[in-house]
């Protein structure tokens, strides 16, 4: 074996803490940046595979008589790839005893061979018997239905007990858990049964060769008019997100948040092997000298300390490839099985090499400045070298100035000036520190933010039952089962429906749901971002949120529209826009509606303020709802408690909340990891400093205290640049979040986090306490007063 | 006539350390002559151990010229000495400066191997037989540190000879070892000279005079007496 070889094992054996150190930053290094890039590849795939595999409609076509239609012969239309028949209808499900979440009942064509928005066989049977069901899987996460079991559904004013004869899996869907929602399938005659529903009313159609939403529009428009030549009405025209699963949003979000901050901790990863290499090449420098002194060239110099990293590299890439495969893989569950897809990748060989390639590279390209130094440091410097000097630098120099100061102690002094002798080192420490700090506190202020909108949709929502009814009706009707009900304070009866406004804009979803409730109600009280609330007026006043203002190309207040509902038409005023996490709505005075579009003054919601609204009361209260509901003939859509809508948006929120604090903990971790490895690389440059004051009197506990206190000027300095660092940092994230998830136009408001700012600052502290007490302890206690003088 | 192997021609060195510029050697003229055993003396500061880094490439005079068997070092960049030097000179250091991760035997290999003037097959060989000769064979395996500063010495006068060079350069060889010990790297660096090579070694040594063929002095950067 070649002696440059020998030489370059014998280096990394004869310092095993820093070699291990090395390698250790290393693992991160490549742990983090592998596991990214591992979940990258799986996610960015998966979702969508899962979901095109579905067969997706591109189209959906809703008219209330489709009797003059041949589907046979609209199947053979040149654009048309596939078509059918897909009624749905909302209806209840009891999931627990008392405990009822709407489930949305699909009647389908064929189970056997789907050739449109496919399920996929799960357990049970394939084709459900007549009469049952089979149940999407998630729904098993938010009830004890399970196949086999006949849970009671309500359907409009009656209630029956429906077989679950399998469970399948519609990874189309939007997750139950997140929506607290059930989906549910059957034979097409079970669901006109069932439902009492007359079917063939919704078609659901896959195109050919369509690309985008706009081609779909384009041949949905000429569809439609040669339907209408045959006397077949739209009532409703859907063109859902192109290609795209309704969750993709959170995927993109959570996408981001790993890919910026695996990209930051691999940064982190790279500055700390980058020290600690400059750390070892500083000790080879004498080394070098002499090997050149015996005649090795810059080439020989170069070979040995490339064997050096590419044994580092093959090592670390032996522990952190596979780790990298194993956690990315696994995250990647995690997120599947939260949005419910499965995962269908397979991690492909090249990605291992691509791994190993960067484990091997990465320590060389980090270290490729300090490599060409080394080779060319001459045999004169380098027998000149004793190690490192006093550093009297500038920045020194002024701590000199600042350490005059009579009530500082001798060791908090020495501990000072030692911490500027490098002042590269230490100002890479505290940057990448800061940095760690920086991402760590603004997780908990995104955090903070987003449990802020939280708490405004709390404060927004005033009542605290909300009953949404399957059909209009009017209001006596309404509230006669409620008559009886204990702890009510206030009960409104609503309307409203889905409207259109009507813009030149192309959307694919246009419609809006519209919520008329009296201008002056206590019950509903949003944020507004522009304009005002609706009043008492002598015009026709609507509010939108911003979903709505931005679906409909962002009228100003002020602005007339004209909105749509059903077949009648009205001209509107736009007098606000206010902050929901919701679906586009369009909020007006219900006397305004009912003027405009609905002459019979029915309601379809009813919301109920408790007089306790003690969130036992308020269960209690939703219970006796689901009785007075249980005995009445109401067609009951839905029965939401505040408490549980919150629950419901968090659900939506939490996955990515969680993801932010761990990612952000881990980068901190690193960074106290980069902090430990600066201060053994310090503690072993100076050994022999250690020996002399151990020689003149000093005891272990002051060595120790010397290096903590050192490593407390960092940790504050990092806490000090970090939290000022985490101020546009978090204000920055939050805009970023919240229009991603609230829309263009919405920004999640900047929070401080007061628990987040504590945790940060005990965690930062502590961590720097352990950086530099553990291995002044362990240099210590290791090397004896004789060794470390002789040390050099 | 004996061939001149060291020539070193009005040489000055100065060293510049902001405002202050220090002489450490002054027009220097030396000849060395192939096969001496030469001594070069001196206070600390005198010059001497910078005249050998001129003499070894180690170091560049601000002017005049030095020549080793004729060939002109100022005409070398760093690589070239750095392959010159281990064809041509061995260096010996006060401090042995032995790598310390490596055996003995493997100290002297490394050494072979980034010249490659020796074939590999004859290497090991080599070692054995340039340990025996300097009486440290049994010490092949072990690491630099488990050995005395005696027998450190002289594996680092072992290394300096495994490439066979003609000049042996020592920068006070014995300055750290004990009496008995620096009579047998004297010993050895005479046999060498006694062979052929050309051997220079900077002492601080006052009866130098009795062990060399000759002796020079040095005081601030001049030569006094030759």
């Amino acid at each position: 074996m070649s002696m440059k070889f020998i030489k370059a094992i014998r280096e990394l054996q004869t310092h095993p803490g820093r070699t291990f150190l090395a390698v250790f930053a290393l693992i991160l290094g490549i742990w983090g940046a592998g596991s990214v890039f591992v979940s990258y590849y799986i996610l960015t795939r998966d979702l969508n595979q899962n979901f095109q595999r579905t067969l997706p409609a591109h189209l959906i076509l809703e008219s209330d008589d489709f009797s003059g239609l041949n589907l046979r012969e609209f199947r053979q239309r040149p654009e048309v790839e596939s078509a059918e028949f897909r009624d749905f209808s909302l209806h209840r499900i009891e999931t627990y005893p008392d405990v009822w979440v709407p489930v949305l009942l699909y009647g389908v064509e064929n189970f056997e061979s789907f050739e449109i928005a496919r399920v996929f066989h799960q357990e049970g049977a394939i084709h459900p018997p007549l009469g049952s069901i089979l149940m999407e899987r998630d729904g098993k996460l938010i009830s004890d239905i399970h196949t086999g079991a006949s849970p009671r559904m309500r359907v409009g004013s009656k209630v029956v007990n429906v077989p679950v004869s399998g469970i399948c899996f519609d990874p189309a869907q939007a997750p139950a858990t997140q929506d607290h929602i059930i989906y549910a399938y059957t034979e097409k005659d079970s669901y006109a049964a069932l439902t009492g529903l007359s079917v063939n009313h919704r078609l659901i159609i896959r195109l050919k060769g369509v690309s985008s939403a706009k081609e779909v529009k384009d041949r949905a428009d000429v569809m439609i008019a040669a339907l209408g030549k045959k006397g077949i009405s739209m009532t409703r025209t859907s063109i859902p997100l192109f290609n795209e699963h309704p969750h993709q949003w959170q995927l993109n979000t959570l996408l981001f948040v790993i890919g910026s901050v695996g990209f930051l901790a691999f940064l982190m990863g790279a500055v700390l092997v980058s020290q600690l290499m400059q750390s070892i090449m500083a000790g080879q420098i004498r080394q070098i000298g002499i090997m050149k002194s015996l005649g090795a060239t810059p080439f020989h110099v170069f070979q040995i300390y490339t064997f050096m990293l590419l044994i580092m590299g093959l090592t670390a890439s032996l522990v952190a490839v596979p780790a990298s495969v194993i956690t990315g893989v696994q995250f990647s569950r995690f997120v599947a099985k939260i949005l419910n897809f499965d995962i269908l990748s397979v991690v492909p060989v090249y990605i291992y090499l691509l791994l190993v390639m960067a484990g091997l590279l990465l320590p060389l390209v980090l270290s490729f400045p300090l490599l060409i130094r080394g080779t060319k440091t001459s045999v004169l410097k380098a027998v000149r070298d004793y190690g490192i000097s006093a550093g009297i630098s500038g920045l020194n120099g002024k701590f000199q100035k600042i350490t005059q100061f009579p009530w500082l102690t001798g060791s908090f002094i020495l501990a000072v000036r030692n911490s500027a002798r490098n002042s590269r080192r230490l100002a890479a420490t505290i940057i990448t520190m800061s940095l760690g700090v920086a991402i760590f506190s603004t997780g908990f202020n995104v955090r903070q933010s987003l449990w802020n909108l939280l708490t405004d949709l709390e404060n927004e929502l005033r009542y605290d039952v909300q009953v949404v009814l399957g059909e209009k009706i009017t209001q006596e009707a309404a509230m006669l089962p409620f008559e009886n009900l204990v702890n009510v304070k206030t009960v409104q009866a609503w309307s409203g429906g889905s409207g259109v406004i009507q813009s030149d804009v192309m959307a694919t979803n246009t419609t809006a749901g519209i919520v008329a409730l009296p201008y002056n109600t206590d019950l509903l009280k949003p944020r507004i971002i522009n304009g005002r609330w609706l009043q008492k007026s002598d015009e026709t006043e609507v509010v939108l949120n911003q979903q709505a203002w931005q679906l409909y190309n962002f009228p100003e207040p002020g602005a007339d529209i004209e909105l749509t509902v059903g077949d009648s038409s009205a001209v509107v005023r736009v007098v606000g826009i206010v902050e929901q996490f919701d679906k586009a709505k369009v909020f007006m005075d219900r006397a305004k509606y009912d003027a405009a579009f609905n002459p019979a003054h029915l309601v379809n919601t009813l919301t109920f303020a408790a007089q306790n609204d003690d969130y036992e009361q308020v269960i209690t209260l939703k219970k006796e709802i689901e009785k007075a509901i249980l005995t009445s003939d109401l067609d009951v859509l839905y029965v939401m408690t505040n408490a549980g809508r919150v629950r419901v948006i968090y659900a939506h929120l939490n996955i990515i909340l969680s993801t932010i604090l761990i990612l952000s903990f881990l980068v901190l971790l690193v960074s106290a990891v980069g902090m430990a490895s600066t201060t053994t690389i310090n503690i072993g440059e100076r050994t022999r400093e250690i020996g002399v004051m151990r020689a003149i009197g000093a005891t272990p506990q002051k060595i120790y205290s010397l290096f903590t206190n050192e490593g407390m000027i960092v940790s504050v300095s990092s806490i000090i640049l970090g939290l000022i660092l985490a101020y546009p940092l978090s204000q920055a994230a939050s805009v970023f979040f919240g229009r991603l998830m609230l829309g263009e136009q919405a920004i999640l408001r900047y929070a401080f986090s007061p628990w987040g700012f504590g945790i940060t600052l005990m965690i930062t502290l502590l961590f720097g306490w352990m950086a530099s007490r553990l291995p002044a302890v362990s240099a210590v206690t290791k090397i004896s007063t004789r060794e470390a003088l002789a040390y050099g | 006539m004996t061939q001149i192997a060291i020539s070193v021609q009005n040489v000055t060195k100065t060293f510049n350390s902001g405002d202050r510029h220090f002489t450490a050697l002054n027009a220097i003229d030396l000849d060395i002559k192939a096969g001496e055993y030469l001594a070069i003396t001196g206070k600390s500061g005198s010059g001497k151990s910078t005249l050998l880094n001129m003499i070894t490439g180690i170091d560049h005079p601000t002017s005049g010229t030095i020549k080793i068997h004729n060939t002109e070092l100022g005409n070398m960049n760093e690589h070239q000495l750095s392959r010159w030097r281990g064809e041509n000179i061995g260096i010996v250091f006060q401090f042995f400066q032995l790598i310390p991760t490596l055996t003995i035997g493997e100290n002297l290999l490394l050494a072979m191997e980034f010249v490659g003037v020796i074939p590999k097959k004859e290497r090991k060989e080599r070692v054995k037989a340039l340990l025996a000769k300097v009486g440290i064979e049994s010490q092949t395996d072990k690491m630099p540190a488990s050995l005395s500063g005696g027998e450190q010495q002289r594996a680092a006068i072992a290394r300096a000879l495994v490439n066979d060079p003609r000049i042996i350069v020592a920068d006070e060889p014995t300055g750290n070892l004990d009496s008995e010990n620096t009579a047998a790297v004297h010993n050895l660096l005479q046999s060498l000279a006694a062979s052929g090579k050309t051997v220079v070694v900077v002492t601080h040594e006052v009866h130098a005079e009795t062990r060399f063929d000759r002796t020079l002095t040095m005081s601030d950067g001049k030569i006094l007496t030759t």
